[in-house]
């Protein structure tokens, strides 16, 4: 029978041989692939995590920026109608979120809700009569535009019926907040830049270990004549398994600590629902750990094995 | 089939080894079925002649022809293909210690995407040969030294090469089974195989009485056909 006769060259006989071979060696390997998986698992989770701080970072920025905004005291005796009036005026400008008007009687009975019983309640009762005044709470778009709202404001026609308009004290605030927050943000970024490197510097040596415990293997697989593409397929095989591996124990991991630990996660930032950002973002981080287990596994095992396919 | 002209080899120099000239001026040629021994001491430049021959080393002058390829044109990645035209067998037999027998010849088979089915036939006949059918499920750690030499040369003929290389095959071997492999490779080469054997042992160079390339300090010294060990 010729020789040729035997070959049979499908795809689907190299994929397979490729898998069952790389499935051998994951097997085989025991604690190289444990230590590769472990290692792995370590960037998954910091991949994660950092998910997380951008998600907390976000939340905070906008529970902070929630609590900011423009007061506009009205002059006692101003007509609620005309108040509302400048109100509508205020919501169309594009650079503002939202207007909310407070009459002196809510102002009243936020006042009495927030210090029932203390000595600013007995002081408000000795008065006897209500000394809030209406005002109107603008929120921006963007914490840079409160200086140019509140100019707005102040040039408005409305300005003879106004008492006073309060961002003196808050303008420096929300300058100085929002460089923290981009600055926050930047070093989120630069945090995340700089221990992805570290996570693929290290599954690099993990893995180029495991594959130099194979090195013979190897080379008894080029001198009988396999192309570098079947010699390659197990390892980056290997190299997927480790990191779905990974990505699955990390997923079972934030899971299981989320759902016991959330009350604790949610004292220690700040009144950030963990659980409920990850409940909301589910697919996104379950596609994260995957991309970063799979594809570490698999980059770190390319460049690993580059060096023995050399000659 | 295989052709050396005006070959020379020389290793760069490393942080602990000096420079070191391999083989120098090498002529010679191997024709289809032809049973050629390379002999010489320990560092003549027998190992370096089949890693040119493999395309795992590459001249630094001269030119190597395989199957009148110049192997100095095939690229790395291409090398694959002349390596499926040869069988190579090892002094330390390089066999995969966590396969069985059957295992370890058959997984030749698949790096050439052997189809499945045919893979059992076609290792039971190769180990028939070597004398191993009864020992394909044993580990290599179950086996001789003389078993796992046959384990190899079957891994070696099981994709049916043209030409069989083999690097000191008795190396770690005794005088009985030395002269049980090197009868082997005889019984290889009269079904038409090429085999070039490299060795030191006296013994096996007088006893086959075949072509002896006898090597010193990496130059052709003797070039006979039915040689014997002259060193």
């Amino acid at each position: 029978m010729k020789k040729k006769e035997y070959f049979h060259y499908n795809m689907f006989n190299s994929i397979t041989k490729i898998i069952k071979n790389g499935w051998e060696g994951f097997w085989r390997q025991g604690f190289l692939t444990f230590a590769t998986s472990l290692v792995i698992f370590i960037a998954v989770v910091l991949g994660t995590s950092l998910f997380f701080f951008q998600g907390g970072i976000s939340y905070l920025i906008g529970e902070i920026e929630d609590k900011i905004d423009v007061s506009v005291t009205f002059k006692d005796g101003t007509l609620r109608a005309t108040i509302l009036e400048f109100r509508e005026e205020l919501i169309q400008l594009p650079e503002i979120k939202k207007v909310d008007y407070v009459s002196p009687e809510d102002a009243y009975e936020a006042f009495v809700e927030k210090n029932q019983g203390n000595q600013y309640m007995e002081a408000l009762e000795l008065l006897d009569v209500n000394p809030f005044l209406a005002t109107l709470r603008i929120q921006a778009e963007s914490t840079d535009q409160y200086t140019e709202i509140a100019e707005y404001v102040r040039r408005s026609a409305y300005i003879e019926s106004i008492a006073e308009v309060n961002d003196y004290e808050r303008g420096a605030m929300i300058s100085s907040l929002r460089e923290l927050t981009q600055g926050i943000q930047g070093i989120g970024i630069a945090l995340t830049i700089f221990l992805s490197l570290i996570a693929i510097i290290v599954t690099f040596n993990t893995l180029r270990l495991s594959i130099f415990s194979q090195k013979e293997e190897i080379e008894i697989m080029r001198l009988v004549g396999a192309t570098n593409g079947f010699i390659r397929g197990p390892f980056l095989f290997q190299g997927i398994l480790c990191g779905l591996f990974a990505a699955a124990f990390s997923f079972i991991v934030f899971t299981f600590s989320l759902f016991s630990l959330n009350q604790k996660f949610i004292e220690l930032f700040m009144g950030f629902d963990v659980l409920a950002f990850f409940q909301s973002n589910i697919i996104i981080i379950l596609i994260l750990q995957l991309l970063i287990g799979v594809g570490l596994g698999v980059l770190s095992s390319y460049f690993a094995i580059r060096k023995y396919l050399k000659n | 089939m295989i052709d050396f002209k005006n070959v020379s080899k020389e290793y760069p120099p490393s942080i602990a080894k000096e420079s070191k000239v391999a083989i120098h001026d090498i002529n010679f040629s191997v024709n289809p079925g032809e049973f050629v021994i390379l002999c010489g001491r320990s560092g003549a430049g027998k190992t370096t002649i089949l890693k040119l021959i493999s395309c795992e080393e590459k001249p630094t002058t001269g030119d190597v022809f395989f199957n009148e390829i110049n192997t100095r044109d095939v690229n790395k990645s291409e090398a694959y293909k002349i390596r499926q035209k040869i069988g190579f067998v090892f002094q330390d037999f390089k066999l995969l210690g966590y396969k069985t027998v059957y295992e370890n010849v058959a997984y030749a088979l698949e790096a050439f995407n052997f189809n499945s089915k045919l893979v059992r036939d076609e290792v039971m006949q190769v180990l028939e040969l070597v004398g191993l059918e009864g020992k394909a499920d044993r580990l290599p750690k179950e086996l001789s030294g003389g078993e796992k030499q046959r384990t190899s040369i079957a891994r070696a003929l099981i994709h049916r090469p043209e030409i069989i290389l083999a690097d000191e095959p008795t190396g770690n071997l005794d005088p009985y089974h030395s002269r049980d492999i090197a009868k082997m490779l005889l019984k290889i080469n009269d079904t038409g195989s090429t085999v070039i054997l490299s060795t030191h042992s006296k013994d096996i160079v007088n006893s086959l009485k075949r072509r002896v390339i006898t090597l010193e300090d990496g130059r052709i010294i003797r070039d006979e056909e039915e040689g014997v060990f002259s060193l």
